[in-house]
């Protein structure tokens, strides 16, 4: 197999387990309440866990809030349909305006909720969020796939880490 | 040929600035935003790793970005938690408390609107009354170290790749070798 679709496999794995936590936390809860307290801590440094804020799970708030959630699910959709959009062999960036109009509405909605003109909603908060989760892996891959592949070639040149697996 | 700029000063600077916006209270809301204050310090990060950059010096490369973003993500942490540490034991839990007050409020607006059952608003207060008290332990903070060694890089490499993204010579990007 290819590296950078080994490389993208793995992200697409690592990305599902996270969004795994964010719904597991809720599900756990009766079942391994031990596990379901860590997934919370675990999310917590990245999300105020508001319950008014959440999506509920079986009468339980998800890992995170309803915005944060959108980011993290509209990434892994994103992140799963990234080869059917752009190559993985020669990943190209976006424009960097794009990335400036999906964070526009997100922004927008969270000043004008808090100057007081606007009272953002689970749907608006989702909504944004999505919009900025679908755009980022656009803006991630591409460099991420690049980097490993040079971090590889620099450690090939040094005859380290990866050296072995090419010698086979 | 000139070297690359030192990447451990600029992640250090860029780790002391997410540990100091995570930890401050009121100002370490800002990671209530899918952790916007680290993901922002990688994109910070970046921005000062290509500032450095002069004539004559080897281009800049994402594998630049990831292992500054990993850098800035490990110092951030640490910084983070020494911060939140010597708040704790000089003013106590500070952050806890503001926090409470912001959901307290909440969750009595709510309560008043009908929206939450009150012996629901009551057990929340609880949970968080609890949590002002557990913030002290021992336990507790090496906890939360080991869960913001995991986290924190995560979102500094993000960042750093996003900056990368922006901020890239714009020069089309090379084949990778497959």
């Amino acid at each position: 197999m290819e590296f950078n679709k080994r490389i993208y496999l793995i992200l697409l794995l690592l990305v599902a387990l996270w969004c795994a936590g964010i719904v597991l936390a809720p599900c756990l809860s009766s079942v391994l309440p031990g596990v379901s307290a860590f997934l919370y801590s675990f999310y917590s440094p990245i999300c105020h866990q508001i319950d008014a804020r959440s999506f509920h799970l079986f009468g339980e708030k998800i890992g995170v809030c309803s915005r944060c959630s959108a980011i993290y699910f509209g990434f892994l959709v994103s992140v799963a349909l990234y080869p059917f959009f752009r190559k993985l062999r020669s990943p190209a960036f976006p424009k960097n305006h794009w990335i400036a109009l999906a964070v526009l509405p997100m922004l927008i909605d969270v000043a004008a909720n808090f100057v007081g003109i606007h009272d953002s909603s689970l749907l608006t908060r989702a909504i944004t969020g999505l919009l900025f989760g679908l755009i980022l892996p656009f803006y991630i891959i591409p460099p991420l796939l690049e980097g490993i592949a040079q971090l590889r070639d620099q450690q090939l040149a040094q005859g380290g880490f990866f050296y072995a697996r090419k010698t086979q | 040929m000139p070297e690359k700029p030192n990447k451990f000063r600029i992640a250090l600077i860029s780790g002391i600035v997410i540990g100091v916006v995570s930890s401050v209270p009121g100002v370490s809301l800002i990671n209530c935003c899918c952790c916007a204050g680290v993901w922002l310090g990688g994109v910070l990060a970046m921005y000062l790793y290509k500032q450095q950059f002069t004539e004559g010096m080897p281009p800049l490369e994402s594998s630049d970005a990831l292992m500054l973003g990993l850098m800035a993500g490990v110092i951030g942490a640490f910084t983070a938690t020494c911060i939140n540490i010597l708040i704790l034991v000089t003013f106590g839990p500070v952050e806890a408390e503001l926090v409470k007050s912001i959901v307290g409020n909440m969750l009595d607006r709510l309560s008043e609107q009908g929206s939450m059952p009150s012996d629901m608003v009551e057990t929340l207060k609880e949970q968080i009354d609890q949590s002002i008290k557990d913030a002290g332990r021992m336990s507790n903070i090496f906890g939360g170290l080991f869960i913001t060694l995991i986290v924190y890089p995560i979102f500094t490499i993000l960042g750093a790749l996003l900056g990368y993204a922006i901020f890239r010579p714009k020069t089309p990007p090379q084949t990778t070798q497959a």
